[in-house]
């Protein structure tokens, strides 16, 4: 899955994902659109919750867990992030 | 051909190697025969059990034992149907009528067991466009209950009113009503809510309600056992209060008590009440005169509350890491998984019956030697239980530390 940005808005958020994502990245795996989450960055529930924490406070915004059950890859976490941060900061 | 049971490979993998030794399995012990609220047959050994929630040791009460058995013969082993289809027992009102009175609030709702009044309540009471936010330490009855429901699932840090109001504050702006969901003790590490904190973050915003599930609190704090919102006089800020009667109450069963007017449409709303037998007599008429006893287990408490201190301090001085505070649950931290199990073995070797809770069902992922009290445990039995966990310890050589010995100067 691609998320291609589309303006600066989106070009901004995605920056803001890999970069506390990358302090979450303990294996060392290149950060790409495919990268995922369980399969190649080791994630568990708890890294989980500390990440998604990590990444509200950074973009002030509210991410619900229902969302994260349909994220596997670090592509689908960007579109999804943009679309929160759409929808809370116009 | 793909067998069904393949998707449970690594669960699988992981029982086996915790137990493929064929030693004792910890999540599959028989007690052979239960002697009394503290002590049972496991593998021919009298065991001490201090793993079984039993924390006012209400199981064996003779005025509850007497209420079950004139209730059984009166009125049958079973329901054999739900309070919606099948109708409502007497005892089932009596009893929504005794937790209405004991809590404080104008309604109340019996469930089948506490997994379903958290199921029934978090799946029902929110919708789509409002918000749950939920300590992350919750048991796993309130994330099923939250998952099965619609609303939008936020989970602030563990006892962190902080937290909590910069998540309220981020959805201050959006409309919606959100639901704040707490325990007055948390099961594993036997911790307590900031019941004062979060009350007053509760107040600084508009339509926010809050949930405390006292299932662990109940007949445990406060002076009449009414959980932590008596123990910290903010029974009135709490909107909805859910409670298990297989803790303290020492049987089966759940509810839901508030006073919000409507309450009771949540009757004709919630499907793990709609569809579920309801309890039998015996068990409503046990659970409503061991609620008497709770309310004036005033001794009681004192009793487990002095057990719990004697083991906590004990394990801490032989230089155990603790869970939390000094309460019933005491929680010693385990190295490993590994060390956990075989730590786990030993105990039940030597007559000690604990629960091992292992990651991920664990905050932060411990692996637990989790333990509860009991009122009903003497001295003697708290000191054996510090006692086997000091050999075992010795046995794996690995006490973390040796107790702190005076300094010879200084």
């Amino acid at each position: 899955m691609s998320a291609e940005p589309s303006d600066g808005a989106s070009q901004d958020v995605r920056a803001a994902v890999l970069e506390v994502l990358q302090t979450f990245n303990k294996t060392g795996v290149t950060l790409q659109d495919g990268t995922r989450f369980t399969e190649d960055l080791n994630f568990d529930s708890l890294l989980v919750m500390e990440f998604i924490a990590a990444l509200e406070d950074r973009l002030d915004i509210s991410v619900p867990l229902n969302v994260l059950p349909d994220i596997e890859t670090v592509g689908q976490l960007v579109v999804a992030t943009e679309q929160i941060v759409r929808e809370e900061h116009g | 051909m793909a067998d069904l049971f393949d998707r449970f490979e690594s669960l699988r993998a992981r029982r086996d190697g915790l137990v493929g030794d064929g030693g004792h399995d910890p999540f599959q012990v028989e007690m052979d025969e239960v002697l009394s609220q503290t002590e049972a047959m496991i593998e021919g050994r009298r065991t001490i059990l201090a793993g079984t929630n039993n924390y006012l040791g209400l199981t064996f009460a003779p005025e509850s034992l007497k209420a079950a058995h004139d209730a059984l013969d009166a009125a049958g082993t079973g329901t054999t149907g739900s309070r919606v289809a099948n109708g409502t027992y007497s005892g089932h009102k009596a009893l929504e009528h005794a937790l209405c009175s004991f809590l404080g609030k104008e309604h109340a709702i019996v469930f089948s067991t506490g997994y379903l009044a958290n199921l029934s309540v978090l799946s029902t009471l929110v919708g789509p466009d409002d918000y749950i936010l939920m300590d992350a330490d919750c048991h796993a009855s309130i994330y099923d209950g939250v998952r099965m429901g619609d609303a939008q699932i936020i989970r602030f840090k563990h006892n962190d009113a902080a937290d909590l109001d910069k998540r309220l504050a981020r959805l201050a702006k959006k409309p919606g009503n959100k639901l704040i969901v707490i325990e007055g003790i948390y099961s594993m590490l036997g911790d307590k809510a900031p019941l004062d904190e979060i009350v007053a973050v509760k107040k600084k915003y508009d339509d926010v309600y809050l949930l405390s599930d006292e299932a662990h609190s109940l007949g445990v704090l406060g002076r009449y056992g009414r959980g932590l919102t008596e123990e910290v006089d903010l029974e009135d800020d709490v909107d909805f209060i859910v409670g298990t009667f297989s803790k303290s109450v020492g049987t089966v069963g759940g509810f839901c008590v508030s006073s919000h007017p409507q309450f009771d449409l949540l009757r004709l709303a919630c499907r793990p009440y709609i569809f579920t037998a309801s309890l039998p007599p015996s068990v409503v008429a046990s659970a409503k005169t061991s609620l008497e006893l709770v309310e004036k287990g005033g001794a009681l408490r004192k009793r487990l509350m002095r057990n719990a201190e004697r083991l906590h301090s004990g394990l801490s001085a032989l230089g155990f890491t603790l869970g939390g505070d000094v309460s019933p649950v005491v929680a010693v931290v385990a190295p490993d998984v590994e060390i956990g199990v075989a730590f786990w073995r030993g105990l039940i070797d030597g007559g000690i019956y604990v629960n091992l809770a292992l990651p991920p069902a664990t905050p932060q992922n411990f692996t637990l030697l989790r333990c509860s009290l009991c009122a009903a445990h003497t001295t003697e039995q708290v000191d054996r239980i510090i006692e086997v966990f000091a050999e075992v310890a010795d046995t794996l050589g690995m006490l973390p530390k040796q107790p702190k010995k005076k300094a010879a100067l200084g």
